[in-house]
């Protein structure tokens, strides 16, 4: 009851963020946030089965060209295009997982980093396609949804774009959490644990490892096709190596046990450097102090750290545990 | 391409070759003695070539004393933070890895603080050049072949001949079964680190008399190196040489036929080929 409670208000304070934010940076920001969310959190799906991988910004790199140029080279509507950008980056980590995933731990790990390298030299090289190193601009925006005789949003605004991507995550994080408590989950955490035996009691291991990778890289193909739309321009490097580094922070750092970890991980270390705004330099520094301290001092990270303050606190307020 | 363009692609391919291996040398020591992938090791590089650019550029100092210095100082600084930071990891992968990302981005803070983002270079003392069957070979460039193989060889001998160098490999075959012989892990794992990131001092040392030297450099090296020892077979020290010589022929060779990103692609599809039919690399064992 009081969880459902506390949950109808973040929701309801999410909602209303907007209309208190001071100011369209604070909303950028929110959207950048809400964006790092799913990226942590998709890449916590992956890493239930056992891997981690440094392709994400590859494969938001793929989703967000490819849904600029379906809309602009055959003029797709939007939905299609951001659609259509998440499956075929699926499809792409299909193809490249199954040879992938047979390499296990870091040399996983090391191999879908040289992927995220390899589509960055693609996109360079390809300049009839993806206009090499300048990259492509001009890319339109949402298409409007207009109920008629209600109301029509045009994404005219960023309030609307902050509204499409807390949707967006609405939906990816319902997902996540569907397939992490499925049957498909428990398998991810079998294989986890014991890969050998998962295989030997007929479970499909390279099977089930591929099926989380294309997963995993179908919401980084949402969110970069919904943020080549948002700033209506991508590069070859607009989501580099250093960008896929910081996702492994947020979940590293929020949290990799629990689905609130991501969550957590990606809200304070987008939202507390906008705080210290005027340090911008030493943005990596402080990413750094708080992983380490992170590694050596609260291994079950951020979440981990908020769980026990409120056991702490309810303790010392008398009150007793939900 | 004429046979003097020839000569010249293969010289710029082993001096890339040289350095790929000297920084491939060092990750593969550190992973096979140590579990450990280290992910800032291209910071170590990094910090190696601004030592020696503030050693010959600001202090005036002999080019190869600069380099021998700057290996000792980013030497020292290998046993500090395997005793520091890596020791309560070995062998844990997630968290190791975690610690060098951040290891890298306090390293590229420090630099940027101190010496600025802006490209730097010094002069190599080897002007001038070599003639071979009529073809100009650039000394700066030999020099490093030269160095880079020089080393190589004393490593191999070190490795083979001495009693620590086959605590070493003792080591990297069976961490117990080496610590049940009395072989001192942490005394060796230390000295893994020593020689690592000196080799990486050496080679970003070399690299800074040919290109110039920036706060983000070391993570081209750390991709190539990772890429050679991939290539070759983890943890197999003549594997990371063979992988040095692919890698650096590739990349010192196809951009004078197509484009850079044409060479950098082919050198990744390379390795990704080859992991599939062989996934524990050519040189590797099961």
């Amino acid at each position: 009851m009081k969880r459902a409670f506390s949950s109808v208000l973040l929701a309801a304070g999410l909602v209303v963020l907007p209309l208190v934010a001071s100011g369209p940076y604070y909303i950028h920001t929110f959207i950048l946030a809400m964006m790092n969310i799913a990226l942590a959190s998709s890449l916590r799906l992956i890493s239930l089965s056992g891997q981690i991988p440094l392709a994400h910004g590859g494969m938001a790199t793929i989703g967000a060209y490819m849904s600029a140029l379906l809309m602009m080279k055959l003029g797709l509507s939007s939905w299609l295009s951001l659609i259509i950008a998440g499956l075929g980056v699926a499809l792409i980590a299909t193809l490249v997982g199954y040879p992938f995933v047979r390499l296990k731990g870091v040399y996983f790990t090391i191999v879908t980093a040289f992927f995220g390298e390899m589509v960055v030299l693609t996109a360079q090289q390809w300049q009839s396609l993806t206009g090499g190193s300048g990259g492509v601009y001009g890319i339109p925006g949402p298409d409007p949804i207009v109920v008629p005789g209600l109301f029509t949003i045009d994404f005219s605004s960023k309030a609307e774009f902050y509204y499409l991507v807390l949707f967006l995550v609405a939906v990816n994080l319902a997902f996540i959490y569907a397939i992490e408590k499925s049957r498909v989950g428990l398998t991810f955490s079998g294989i986890k644990q014991a890969d050998s035996l998962a295989e030997s009691s007929g479970i499909d291991t390279i099977g089930f490892k591929v099926l989380a990778f294309a997963a995993g890289s179908f919401f980084a193909g949402i969110v970069g096709a919904f943020y080549s739309q948002y700033i209506s321009a991508i590069a070859p490097d607009s989501f580099g190596f250093m960008f896929t580094v910081y996702t492994l922070v947020y979940m590293v750092a929020g949290g990799q046990k629990s689905f609130m970890g991501p969550i957590l991980g990606a809200i304070v270390l987008t939202l507390l450097p906008e705080v210290t705004r005027s340090f911008k330099e030493y943005v990596p520094f402080f990413f750094a102090a708080v992983l380490i301290a992170v590694i050596f001092f609260v291994p079950d990270g951020i979440a981990g750290l908020a769980l026990r303050t409120t056991w702490w606190v309810s303790k010392k307020l008398g009150m007793k545990h939900a | 391409m004429s046979m003097g363009g020839l000569l010249q692609s293969l010289l710029n391919g082993l001096t890339l070759g040289g350095i790929y291996i000297l920084v491939a040398l060092g990750l593969t020591l550190v992973l096979s003695i140590m579990g450990i992938v280290q992910i800032s090791h291209g910071e170590i590089y990094m910090v190696g070539a601004y030592l020696v650019y503030y050693m010959v550029a600001k202090l005036g100092l002999n080019f190869f004393a600069s380099i021998i210095i700057a290996t000792l100082l980013v030497g020292g600084l290998g046993i500090f933070l395997e005793r520091v930071c890596f020791r309560s990891f070995r062998g844990d992968p997630d968290r190791s890895m975690t610690i060098a990302i951040s290891l890298t981005l306090v390293f590229q803070s420090i630099v940027l603080f101190i010496a600025g983002g802006k490209p730097l270079s010094y002069p190599s003392p080897f002007q001038g050049v070599l003639h071979i069957f009529g073809v100009a070979m650039a000394w700066n460039r030999l020099v490093i072949v030269l160095v880079g193989f020089a080393l190589l060889v004393v490593l191999f001998l070190f490795i083979t001949y001495s009693r620590r160098g086959q605590a070493m490999l003792a080591i990297s075959q069976e961490r117990d079964g080496a610590a049940l012989q009395g072989i001192n892990i942490d005394f060796v794992s230390a000295l893994a680190m020593f020689l690592g990131c000196g080799l990486a001092a050496v080679a970003g040392g070399l690299i800074g008399s040919l290109f110039s030297i920036s706060p983000t450099m070391g993570s081209f090296a750390l991709m190539k190196g990772i890429a050679c020892i991939i290539l070759g077979g983890l943890g197999s020290l003549p594997g990371a040489v063979l992988g040095g010589l692919i890698l650096g022929l590739i990349d010192g060779i196809l951009p004078s036929l197509t484009t850079t990103h044409i060479a950098g692609l082919v050198g990744f599809a390379t390795i990704i080929v080859i992991l599939l039919f062989r996934p524990q690399g050519i040189w590797g064992h099961e």
